[in-house]
């Protein structure tokens, strides 16, 4: 009974403007951007593949100089890896750097070099843009806005409709429960719905994987299967939310308008007024602080240090110690002070984001960023690679001049350190990863959210089609 | 018998349930971004008066002329309209530098004050936001059943029985419609104002009450628009729910879909070409500049074996305790710079005969510098224009395709957060280093002995030209908003022209 209510649906609804409308609105969005994804991804990978041979050949060519120009100058740039799946959630990646210096030089003296410390450029890609600024039609957001509008379109007149027409009253005469109908009629409407939203997805993978330019791997399109999924459950969130309302209201009109005015607080303002409050009551220190702080302890160490390094006579060990200890007590300072206050402001960000989270729109947005491998929480992981590669790469340093035994394994000197010639190939590299598993970790608790959400708005709509009077 | 018909149809409108949804829901959404952006706005307020201050007497500090480059620093203050259209105000730099060796552009600024720059990622809301979205769709919410409403219901008929001509049937529901909306707009508006001069950090000019009036006109065309959008859908279709749909589609398109669509889809890049040869050709001038020196160095027979490679560095005298260099090469701008100086505290007596040349010296590469620099301006002003401009204007062209985009400019416009009001500040700043150097020439100070010893009088920075930003006339406002205002203004004629079409030749 249910597959027939739901295919009575189902034919209503294929004849109908909203169909042919939602169908090529939903074509339309999908075809650009997979036409703009098409344009602007292989120059981004081409652009990273050359920046990673940089910072191997960057190794490579301090290495041969010996241990101490390695250990002195670092790994350079670190890249973060552009995600094949771009295209589904922009996440703001532009307003996130794609890059990590670890080779950051502050200062030389006739006979000392700062040694490098990790730092995190941010990016300021807007401050030389003066043009509008749009948000990118990427899936989040035909998914995010385009198609809860169309869910609702489809729902607001499922059951208010039927009573107008009186023919809910005709199907209530029969003996059927209510709960077939209403499970029938969302079924119908969930399936009208996915029609032109997969017939949408599927043109823009076709046109994106039949493309040479860019490569999908069997991984990338297990993530892909996961956005659908997502997609679904949340076109279910405003497929539910129409039917409680049309349950409720009696003319469709009225229910539209309620529907409409619901969506836009939800969906429109609800996330940037919430962001701007988030944004707003957490705001850091000034920047004059950062630099100040910084050449303070800077100038704290070097007085101190100069104080101590002439009363030792010149090359003595206890000299090259003073030396060395000064050099890698500054390069800790310094390391320490960028580290505290990339912590302060993902902490901040973090803050801002618990807030935003209470919109469907923002979680939905923020599901499909972690599974495209876009978004704040993909910085996060990279910025974790990158911590975790300068520690082994410090390590590698350090072993390198205990297998030395002419060393004086005194640190931050040239003379204290080992003299051999490196193996290049025996340095590590960088390489970023993007870890599927990590990603689920995070969008859990955001999966659960949403389902909730779902749960709930669905056994309203049951009772209040329930208690309804015909 | 039209006012009849009006009050009808104002009496229809204000008994209804959108009508108190619309102003409820414009209330909350206006009230709450007015408060935050209040915030917003006095936080930056507060930053650009602690920046203001503290690069005042850091330039106190300095005793040499030549230093000022690193402290002469002038700070934009935070529009306070840009809490009713943001625009570029917080995007763009509000700090820049004034010195002879460049002209400053808005692409030269830099933010100060307090920053994260992953708060970037949440987009920002304005007044002129919640209009945007909400305003319309209130438009086409009260529009849709206009006309198809009255046919359903079988009223229209009853109503066209009596003499009246359909032109005035019309008119009389736009104008009621319109009174419901105005209600909405003006009362969060009126609410908005009132937060903002209840706060005490704020301070509102009578020409800004003009620019609020203007946007405010402009926000009524805008939102008479949308309601003739839905009233032509609702002259065309038999049954409400189907108009209601369509207008829904219609608004989605308009104003979520094409804006971002249209700036997605087309790529607007600038020729790189244009940047490289600009920026190789202002490289070349500085380069022409510095073999000059070179040659003057070289030609001076006591200075000359004092610089090292044809570089000033102090030029060895006695009592130089620092040198110091001021550069910047960013092809992405076409900036390109570079001066050299030093600073002595007190010049011992054995190098004095050398301090009148070294002064000749700066006579000489300031005055060339300058002169430099104005060339290069030839070529940089051009260029970033095709850079950066361009496009922009460009993309504001595209988005004017919908009314979102003419509202969006037109409100930018009046609030003077547009880049013709950012550039105005710019403009400001340019002439204010015009002035500087006219000083500098006037008083003879890029030869004087303070312009890099300190020993016999310090820099007097209170003599200086004091700078001021005045935002422009509200006649200049209303001048950058008119073709936008005039453009949503015809499409209203045209669109109530062809609704009357269409409604007179519609069979009831």
């Amino acid at each position: 009974m249910i597959w027939h209510i739901a295919k009575r649906e189902l034919s209503n609804n294929l004849n109908s403007l909203r169909f042919a409308l939602a169908t090529v609105l939903l074509l339309g969005l999908m075809l650009t951007n997979a036409i703009v994804h098409l344009r602007e991804h292989p120059e981004r990978v081409q652009r990273y593949r050359e920046r990673v041979s940089g910072h191997q050949n960057h190794i490579t060519a301090h290495a041969s100089n010996g241990l101490y120009d390695l250990a002195q100058e670092g790994p350079g740039n670190l890249y973060k890896k552009p995600s094949d799946l771009r295209f589904c959630a922009e996440g703001g990646e532009t307003f996130m750097s794609d890059r990590a210096q670890a080779g950051y030089h502050r200062w030389s003296t006739d006979t000392l070099k700062s040694f490098w410390i990790l730092a995190y450029p941010s990016a300021t890609p807007n401050r030389d843009n003066v043009r509008p600024e749009v948000t990118k039609v990427d899936w989040g957001f035909i998914i995010g806005y385009v198609l809860s509008l169309v869910a609702l379109l489809f729902t607001f007149d499922s059951i208010s409709g039927e009573r107008e027409r009186g023919t809910l009253r005709l199907t209530l005469s029969n003996a059927i429960p209510r709960h077939t109908v209403l499970i029938g009629k969302f079924l119908g409407a969930f399936i009208s719905v996915s029609i032109p939203f997969i017939l949408a997805v599927l043109v823009n993978l076709l046109v994106i994987s039949t493309s040479s330019g860019v490569h999908l791997d069997a991984e990338a399109w297990g993530r892909l299967g996961i956005i659908f999924f997502v997609a679904v459950l949340y076109t279910c969130l405003f497929l539910a939310l129409g039917m409680l309302v049309s349950a409720r209201v009696q003319r469709s009109a009225v229910s539209l308008v309620i529907l409409l005015l619901v969506w836009v607080v939800l969906v429109v303002f609800m996330p940037s007024t919430l962001a701007s409050i988030a944004g707003r009551s957490t705001s850091s220190g000034p920047t004059y602080d950062f630099s100040e702080r910084s050449w303070k302890l800077h100038e704290e160490l070097s007085s101190d240090y100069y104080s101590r390094h002439y009363k030792e006579p010149e090359g003595s060990t206890k000299r090259i110690e003073i030396d060395g200890a000064y050099v890698t007590k500054d390069a800790e300072q310094q390391e320490q002070l960028h580290a505290e206050r990339l912590n302060r402001r993902i902490a901040e960000v973090n803050r801002a984001r618990a807030i935003t989270r209470i919109s469907p729109v923002t979680i939905v947005q923020n599901l499909l960023e972690s599974f495209a491998g876009t978004g704040f929480e993909r910085h996060l992981q990279f910025l974790e690679n990158v911590q975790t590669y300068v520690r082994e790469f410090r390590t590698f340093i350090i072993d390198t001049d205990d297998a030395d035994s002419e060393s004086l394994h005194i640190f931050g000197v040239r003379t204290g350190m080992s003299q051999k010639p490196v193996n290049p190939d025996a340095v590590p590299k960088f390489e970023d990863t993007l870890n599927l598993s990590q990603d689920f970790d995070t969008a859990a608790t955001e999966l659960l959210l949403l389902t909730l959400f779902v749960l709930v708005l669905l056994s309203g709509a049951y009772l209040a089609f329930v208690r309804v009077e015909v | 018998m039209l006012m009849t018909l009006i009050r009808r149809e104002l009496l229809d409108n204000l008994m209804t349930f959108r009508f108190a949804a619309a102003v409820f829901i414009t209330l909350l959404l206006v009230v709450a971004n007015t408060v935050v952006l209040l915030k917003d706005y006095e936080q930056r307020l507060t930053a650009y008066n602690t920046a203001t201050q503290e690069s005042h007497q850091e330039l106190r500090e300095q005793k040499v002329y030549s230093r000022y480059a690193m402290d002469l620093i002038v700070h934009r203050p935070p529009n306070p309209l840009s809490i009713f259209n943001l625009g570029l105000d917080k995007q763009v730099g509000n700090e820049i530098a004034v010195y002879h060796a460049f002209v400053p552009t808005v692409w030269d600024a830099v933010k100060h004050g307090a920053n994260n720059p992953f708060l970037n990622l949440f987009t920002s809301i304005d007044i002129v936001l919640v209009f945007q979205g909400v305003l319309s769709l209130l438009a086409l919410i009260f529009a849709y059943d206009a006309l198809a409403g009255e046919r359903e219901r079988g009223t229209l008929r009853l109503v066209l029985t009596h003499p009246i001509q359909r032109g005035y049937i019309l008119f009389a529901k736009y104008i009621s419609a319109m009174l419901c909306l105005l209600v909405p707009l003006l009362i969060s508006l009126l609410l908005s104002i009132i937060l903002l001069t209840i706060s005490t950090t704020i301070s509102l000019s009578a020409d800004d009450f003009l620019r609020i009036g203007g946007i405010v006109l402009t926000s009524l065309l805008y939102v008479s628009l949308f309601y003739l959008i839905g009233m032509c859908i609702s002259a065309l279709t038999r049954r409400t729910s189907t108009a209601l749909m369509l207008c829904m589609f219609v608004w989605g398109v308009l104003v979520l879909v094409y804006p971002n669509l249209i700036l997605t889809a087309v790529d607007i890049v600038p020729q790189p070409n244009t940047q490289i040869s600009a920026y190789h050709q202002i490289k070349q001038m500085w380069e022409e500049l510095n073999r000059e020196k070179k040659q003057f160095l070289r030609n001076d027979t006591v200075l000359g074996p004092l610089s090292r490679d044809g570089e000033s560095w102090g030029f060895r005298l006695k009592g130089s305790e620092y040198s110091f260099l001021r550069d910047a090469d960013k092809p992405s701008t076409l900036l390109y710079f570079y001066q050299s100086g030093f600073y002595a505290g007190k010049i011992k007596a054995e190098s004095e005969p050398h301090v009148s040349l070294v002064q000749n010296y700066y006579g000489f590469y300031n005055r060339e510098t300058v002169n430099t620099v104005e060339r290069t301006w030839l070529v940089r002003k051009p260029a970033l224009e095709v850079i950066y401009v361009q496009p922009a204007n460009l993309g504001r062209m595209l988005l004017r395709f919908s009314p979102v985009g003419l509202y969006d400019a037109a409100t930018e416009a009046w609030a003077g957060t547009d880049l013709e009001g950012i550039q105005d500040f710019f403009s400001t700043v340019q002439r204010y280093r015009r002035a500087v150097v006219d000083y500098f020439y006037d008083e003879k100070i890029f030869e004087s002995r303070q312009w890099f010893a300190a020993d016999e009088g310090t820099a007097d920075w209170d003599a200086l030209p004091q700078f001021s930003f005045q935002r422009s006339d509200t006649g200049i406002n209303a001048k950058r908003a008119l073709p936008d205002m005039l453009l949503l203004l015809t499409m209203n004629v045209i669109l109530f022209t062809v609704i009357v079409l269409i409604f007179i030749k519609s069979e009831v």
